[in-house]
Formats: C-alpha cells, sequence, structure tokens
C-alpha cells in the first residue's frame, strides 16, 4: 500500500489559508492537518459555516484529505497559551472550542479531530510543566531527557493529580458524547510534557471513558522518539488498532523539539513500513509548526524526504515515482475517489457483460461523471479516472486492442484518458505505439501525458527525444516521470546543443532543462 | 462585447485570424464539416478531417482563449459521390464526442435523390443521439432548396426548435420565420448577406431565434464580419442587451440543446471595465 501524506498548516502560519492548501497540494501532499487558528479558519469568527463551506470546496478542488487540529495557541487566550484547557478551574471556552472543531470537522468531512490533555499546574504530575517551552512542538533552551521523563500523571499524581484527571476525563467525556452525535472520529495526542503525555497515559485515559468506539490515538512520530519506552515503529505497531491521526517530524531522545527530517535520531524507513504493514488508512501529516517562515521551501524538502522513505520502505517502486515524488496512482485509488453509484457503476457492470459497449460509454464519461480535479488524487480529473476504470473493466485478453480503438477513435480528452490508464492496465509494452503516436502531435498535452509511468517502455532514443521536446513546446520536465533516474550523458549533450541554438539566437531556456543540464553535468 | 460564431471553418484560417478573433470579443466557435474545396476520394480522409475537429482544431483555438465545437456529417455536396458515403457508418462514433454539438452541415446541394437520401439518414441520427441539427440551404435555386429542406424536417419528426436553417437571405428569411425553426445568416462577401443588410432584417424580423455567422473558410471571407454586424447593430441603435442576445445567448441556447456545450472560463458576461480593452487589444 502507498501512504498518504499531509502536511500541519500550522507550519504554514504566515500563509492565508487558502493560499496554504495550494501550496500543500502543488508540492503533492494528498491532505492537510488544519489547525483552527485566528487566521485558519477562526472558529470564532463570524459566517463560520459559510467559511467552512468555502474551505471544504477548496479542499475539494484541490483534492486534499482533513484533519483537524485544535494545538492553537493563542487563540482562546491572549495572554497565556494554550489556555484555558480541559484541567482549568474554568474550562467553558476550551470546550466550547472543541466543540466547535467537532462541528467544523463533521461540516468538512475530516478525518479526524485531534486534541490533548493540557498542561497541569507544576507540581502536578512529577515533571516540570511543559518543559519545552512548547508542548505542541517547540524548542527548549532547557531540553533534556529529565524534561520529559515524567510521563502521564493519571490519577496517581496526588490528590491534585487526581483532580485534574477527573477533569480531563469529564471534558473528553464530553466531546466523545458530541463526536458521536456527528459521527466524527476523536483523535487524543499524547503530548510530552502534558497531563497525557504518553501512550500509556493513553490508554489509561481510554480505559476511564468506558473505551468509547470513536476515541482513538493522535500519534506524534517524534513524540515516540523523544519519550517513549519502545522503539518508534513497535509504538506505532502497539496503538495500530486505534490509530485514526499520524503526526511526522524528526525528533531526539528526551528533548521535545520538532525537527525537520534527516537532522534528529528517527530511522523514518521502518516507521512508514510499519505504518503500511498495520495498514493504516490515514493522514500522515509533517507537524513542524516552528518552520511558517520558509513553509513552502521546509514542505517541498519534507515530501521528497518522505517519498525517498517510502521507496527505501519498499512500499513504493522507484520506478513508480513521478520527478514531483507522487507515488503512482493505482486503480484502487481511483475506485475508492470515484463515485462508482449510478451511471458509471452500470456502465462497469455493461463492459464487463459486453466489451464492445465500451466504445458508446467512454466518450460519454466526462458529461456523465464531471471533469473536475478528483478529490483525494491529485493529477486526475473525474473524466479521466472514469475512463481508465472503464478500460480496466474489460476482459484481461481485450484491454490493449481495447486502448487501442479508444484512443485511436478518441477526441484529445480521452486520448488523455488512455494515456494516463496505459500504466495501471495489465498490458505489458503493447501500447507503446500510442505513446510514439502521441508523442509526435503538437498537443502539449498529449505530449505531457506520453511521459508519465508507462514511458519506462520506450526505446532510450525514443525518450530522450520526447524529454528535449517537451523542453522545445515549454512543457515543464516535471510531467517526465522518472526523469532524474533516466536522463543521461546522451540527453546532456543534445540539451547542450538546444542551449547552444538558443543562446546564439538570443533566446532564452527554461530554468527546469538548465537545471537538469547541470545535474547531468556533475553527476 | 462577447461573440459566438456559430459557423465557421477555422480548420481553413490561420493563426492571426485566431488572434484577430479574439481581440475582437469572439470567444466560443463552432466549425460544421463540411468540404473542403478539393474533392475527397474515401471516408478515411473524413475521418482525419473529423479527428481534427475534436481534436488538433479545439486546442489550438484554446492557445487564444477561444472555446470551440464542431458539428459532424456528411456535406450535401459528397452525399452525391459513393465513394464518400462510405463514411455515413462512422458518423455514430463522432456524434457521441463530448465536443459535438450539432448533426452538420446537412441539407441540399444540388437536390439530387442521393441528397434526399443522405439528409433524412443524418435526420435521424441526429434524433438518436439527442442532437441539434445545422441545415446548410443551397446557392443555387435556394427559395426551393430551403423550402424543401423544411419539409424533410416536418417529415423526420425533429423538433424544429433544434434546428437551425442556415444562410438565409432577404428571400428566404420569410419561408423559415414561422416554422419554429431557428434562423441563420452567413455575413460573407459577395455570395451570402452584409453587416447592413444584416441590420435591416432583424430590424424587420425581430431578434428572437435568429444567429449571425461569419462561414469564413478557405474562400474569400472575413471571420472578423460578426463583430462587424454586431458593431453595425449598435450603429443603428440595437441595444448592448440585443447585440448579446444575437451574437452570443442565441447560439448558445441553441447549440446548448446538446448538453454538450462547454463554456466554463469563457462564458461569463464581460466586465464593463478592464476586461473590455484587453479583450479589444486596445481597438
Amino acid at each position: 500500500m502507498t501512504l498518504r501524506f499531509g502536511y500541519g498548516t500550522n507550519g504554514f502560519a504566515n500563509h492565508r489559508l487558502r493560499d496554504a492548501l495550494a501550496v500543500i497540494a502543488d508540492l503533492g501532499y494528498r491532505g492537510v492537518a488544519l489547525t483552527l487558528d485566528h487566521d485558519h479558519l477562526d472558529p470564532f469568527g463570524p459566517d463560520l459555516a459559510r467559511r467552512t463551506a468555502e474551505v471544504a470546496s477548496m479542499l475539494d478542488r484541490l483534492g486534499l484529505a482533513v484533519v483537524i487540529e485544535t494545538g492553537a495557541r493563542y487563540l482562546l487566550d491572549p495572554w497565556r497559551k494554550h489556555a484555558p484547557t480541559l484541567l482549568d478551574d474554568d474550562p467553558t471556552l476550551r470546550v466550547q472550542f472543541l466543540r466547535r472543531a467537532v462541528r467544523v470537522g463533521a461540516d468538512l468531512g475530516a478525518e479526524a479531530v485531534s486534541f490533548w490533555s493540557g498542561v497541569p499546574p507544576a507540581g502536578v504530575t512529577g515533571g516540570p510543566a511543559d518543559p519545552a517551552g512548547d508542548a505542541t512542538g517547540a524548542a527548549s533552551a532547557t531540553g533534556g531527557p529529565a524534561d520529559v521523563s515524567g510521563g502521564s500523571a493519571g490519577p496517581a499524581g496526588g490528590p491534585d493529580g487526581a483532580k485534574f484527571w477527573d477533569r480531563l476525563v469529564r471534558g473528553c467525556a464530553e466531546i466523545v458524547e458530541v463526536a458521536a452525535d456527528l459521527g466524527v472520529t476523536l483523535g487524543f495526542e499524547p503530548e510530552p510534557g502534558m497531563l497525557v503525555a504518553d501512550i500509556a497515559g493513553w490508554r489509561r485515559l481510554y480505559e476511564d471513558l468506558g473505551s468509547p468506539p470513536g476515541f482513538g490515538i493522535t500519534l506524534d512520530i517524534g513524540h515516540c522518539q523523544c519519550l517513549e519506552p519502545l522503539p518508534v515503529p513497535d509504538c506505532v505497531r502497539a496503538v495500530a488498532d486505534h490509530l485514526v491521526n499520524v503526526q511526522i517530524d524528526d525528533m531526539r531522545r528526551g528533548v521535545h523539539e520538532h525537527l525537520e527530517f534527516g537532522t534528529g535520531e528517527i530511522d523514518f524507513p521502518p516507521v512508514l513500513r510499519a505504518l503500511a504493514e498495520v495498514g493504516y488508512p490515514g493522514l500522515v501529516a509533517v507537524e513542524l509548526p516552528r518552520h511558517s517562515h520558509a513553509a513552502p521551501s521546509v514542505a517541498a524538502h519534507s515530501i521528497a524526504f518522505l517519498h525517498q522513505a517510502s521507496i527505501a520502505a519498499g512500499l513504493t517502486g522507484a520506478g513508480q515515482t513521478t520527478s514531483l515524488g507522487c507515488e503512482m496512482t493505482t486503480l484502487d485509488e481511483l475506485r475508492a475517489a470515484v463515485p462508482t453509484q449510478g451511471w458509471l457503476g452500470e456502465a462497469l457492470d455493461r463492459v464487463a457483460g459486453d466489451p464492445t459497449a465500451i466504445e458508446r460509454l467512454f466518450p460519454a464519461a466526462g458529461r456523465r461523471c464531471g471533469r473536475g480535479p478528483l478529490p483525494g488524487v491529485p493529477g486526475w480529473r473525474t473524466d479521466e479516472a472514469a475512463r481508465a476504470l472503464l478500460l480496466a473493466a474489460l476482459p484481461a485478453d481485450r484491454v490493449a486492442a481495447g486502448a487501442e480503438v479508444l484512443y485511436r477513435h478518441g477526441d484529445s480528452a480521452e486520448k488523455l484518458a488512455v494515456l494516463k490508464a496505459l500504466p495501471l492496465l495489465p498490458i505489458g509494452d503493447e501500447a507503446v505505439p500510442l505513446l510514439r503516436d502521441a508523442i509526435r502531435t503538437n498537443d502539449t498535452r498529449l505530449v505531457a501525458a506520453a511521459l508519465g509511468p508507462y514511458a519506462r517502455h520506450l526505446d532510450d532514443a525514443a525518450w530522450r527525444q520526447a524529454v528535449l521536446k517537451c523542453v522545445f513546446m515549454g512543457i515543464p520536465l516535471s510531467a517526465v516521470d522518472g526523469l532524474d533516474d533516466r536522463a543521461d550523458a546522451e540527453l546532456a549533450t543534445m540539451l547542450a546543443g538546444l542551449v547552444a541554438e538558443r543562446t546564439a539566437a538570443g533566446r532564452d531556456m527554461a530554468p527546469d532543462a538548465l537545471a537538469l543540464l547541470d545535474r547531468l553535468k556533475g553527476a | 462585447m462577447r461573440i459566438f460564431d456559430p459557423h465557421i471553418h477555422m480548420t481553413s484560417r490561420t493563426t492571426d485570424d485566431y488572434e484577430r478573433m479574439a481581440a475582437a470579443g469572439v470567444r466560443a466557435v463552432v466549425e460544421p464539416a463540411f468540404w473542403l474545396g478539393q474533392p475527397r476520394t474515401n471516408p478515411g480522409s473524413f475521418i482525419d478531417y473529423f479527428d481534427s475537429l475534436v481534436g488538433w482544431e479545439p486546442f489550438r483555438a484554446s492557445q487564444f482563449g477561444i472555446r470551440h465545437h464542431a458539428t459532424i456529417a456528411l456535406n450535401p455536396k459528397e452525399a452525391n459521390d459513393p465513394r464518400c458515403r462510405e463514411v455515413l457508418p462512422v458518423l455514430p462514433r463522432y456524434l457521441e464526442k463530448d465536443g459535438v454539438v450539432a448533426v452538420g452541415e446537412v441539407g441540399y446541394d444540388s437536390m439530387t435523390p442521393e441528397e434526399d437520401e443522405v439528409f433524412a439518414a443524418q435526420l435521424a441520427l441526429a434524433v438518436e443521439h439527442e442532437l441539434p441539427v445545422l441545415v446548410h440551404t443551397p446557392h443555387r435555386d435556394k427559395a426551393r432548396g430551403t423550402k424543401r429542406s423544411l419539409a424533410v424536417v416536418a417529415e423526420s419528426g425533429i423538433d424544429p426548435g433544434r434546428v437551425v436553417i442556415d444562410h438565409l437571405n432577404e428571400v428566404t428569411v420569410g419561408l423559415v420565420r414561422d416554422t419554429g425553426c431557428w434562423l441563420a445568416f452567413s455575413i460573407y462577401p459577395d455570395t451570402k448577406m452584409s453587416p447592413p443588410r444584416m441590420v435591416r432584417i432583424l430590424r424587420e424580423y425581430g431578434t428572437e431565434r435568429m444567429l449571425v455567422n461569419s462561414a469564413a473558410d478557405w474562400g474569400r471571407s472575413d471571420p472578423l464580419l460578426t463583430r462587424a454586424t454586431a458593431d453595425a447593430m449598435l450603429a443603428a441603435g440595437f441595444t448592448e442587451d440585443d447585440v448579446d442576445q444575437v451574437m452570443w445567448r442565441n447560439p448558445v441556447q441553441f447549440y446548448g440543446q446538446s448538453g454538450r456545450l462547454d463554456l466554463s472560463d469563457v462564458a461569463e458576461k464581460e466586465a464593463s471595465f478592464a476586461g473590455n480593452s484587453i479583450l479589444r487589444g486596445g481597438g
């Protein structure tokens, strides 16, 4: 299986929400962890329902899944970070906030709404309160193993400990009820320095709540490295049955500081493998709330790292990775994303029964299923996905011939859909003539689509010519699947020739082509 | 001003035309399949032409911000050639395409029995594929050709509201006005209508169910005559709303009956400030 990566909007605090979502989607993330905050869908601002609907439509358009996070720092109290929490003498505002968060989560179709316990007054947990200076993730000058070794207090924290624990259980029970009414899944996050700081604390809370079905765990991978007794992959396995939300970041043992990947101690491929092995279906969202100042670049590096780690974990083959780093889409993902009730469902049944029926159904798929972006599957439109599924519904021995006829007889949209479907179909290299046809055209969309993952079947000479044609036609090289894996010295020579011609003519060369040439020269 | 040219053969035009059309306010076109000047000799020649009408030409138009749709048919002139009639069995494939918004051009050239047969067969295809029909009226013997076309249309049982009779003039407009069919006029140098004559017809017969096209093709013709006619309407006292009705809303309504007209991104009513001057290219 492939994991779905997301990014936390608390790492885009200096972006308008709409801009943050667009950047996150453009980078190839498939979801967001949306921290409700003063400037990001403020749950206390006017017209919440309308603004929520707007965000829902943005997410839909961008194909982003969503989880709701509630760790905003000064949303409820301009003076005291995170206050009030469920542990306060008067937690009303926190409860009200969480109720709204659950409602927003329901309206956005969020996969989970995440929250935490809060930091009890010093002395209660047996460890210092909020040792890192920021319980939701930050550096601390005083950070050290002792800071976070206290673990969760639970009822055993003395008389005050019991009082806070009762408050937490009462507050959680109220939110559990609200969430159950709205069918929203809750993810409760152990947070170093808070009353519930680790997995053991979550388990006690879960039991004291009566093991309610909608109450899962939000697991921050960095936190596991920071303070859990088990190795990180084992933490994943230990909570697999309750895992509803995952945050991911690097961290060092004993220091609650959310770090960019590769700058902490975590070995990520085994962690990703564990998530895949337990069949975790949710988002794995990057949690770097102190990196907003460089958000786009940090987010770009992060997804590249995660995709490399996925490949190292054996979750996706290197050849199946696009140059943007997105995993290759699978038919199952398309099936899950396209509504197959109604017209498409009937069409698929008809094609399975009578393969010739596809000739009339395939052209109609655009007007029947719509042509908008496919939610949750970046780079695919609904009509393309519907057409790919129609092709896949043909009997296996008819697929190659069907793809050829539908391409030859297709209008541009149908041809595009066939080209995009090729790598997903059981046809070996039989459809290479279609790629050659598409590459001969002067239609930039067809040329770009011909250079997807199926282009691995093209011989090297044809592939190089096609890449050069992209540069010539102004097609971004991000369209070329596996570009860096396959680009060679011969392509460098050809690119250099084009650069010479352009220079002689006083014309510009596309920056992505120059960058490729640089990489090839450097290799 | 937004203009929808409901009949223009862009295959025969250059990118300069696309540029000037976009600058003049043309945002959408329909390109009917017709003959190419040079007679075809086999069905494969049609197939490549039809493929271009649903593939390459819409892409070319899109480079200039113009939405391109097509109508597909075996034209009346070539219906007389048995080698060309072999394309009839291939038509259903194209009549299912998203970019095909009508059957056409059908009708008469020389009013032969072969033309009768092919015309009737294609009206039946229109009913089967739930598409409107674009009927070409002949250059020669036009009045009788128009009457005979109307009779064949009536006989076919198709809703006249889904039929447009094209290339009308002062002599034939009255024959069609009360039939329930749509009326189309080609503003085309020498052989068809001119902007001032078109304005006189609109004044006499009103703007309802009226379409104005350039029918520009490989002959001596001008893709900007839609705009010239719109300007002539304004100069003659028609309102901007009248112009919008004839030049945009009427063709949208007629071809919209196909259920396949896709004008997303180009349809919005023109803004009264910046967009205007940009579209006119400062003119």
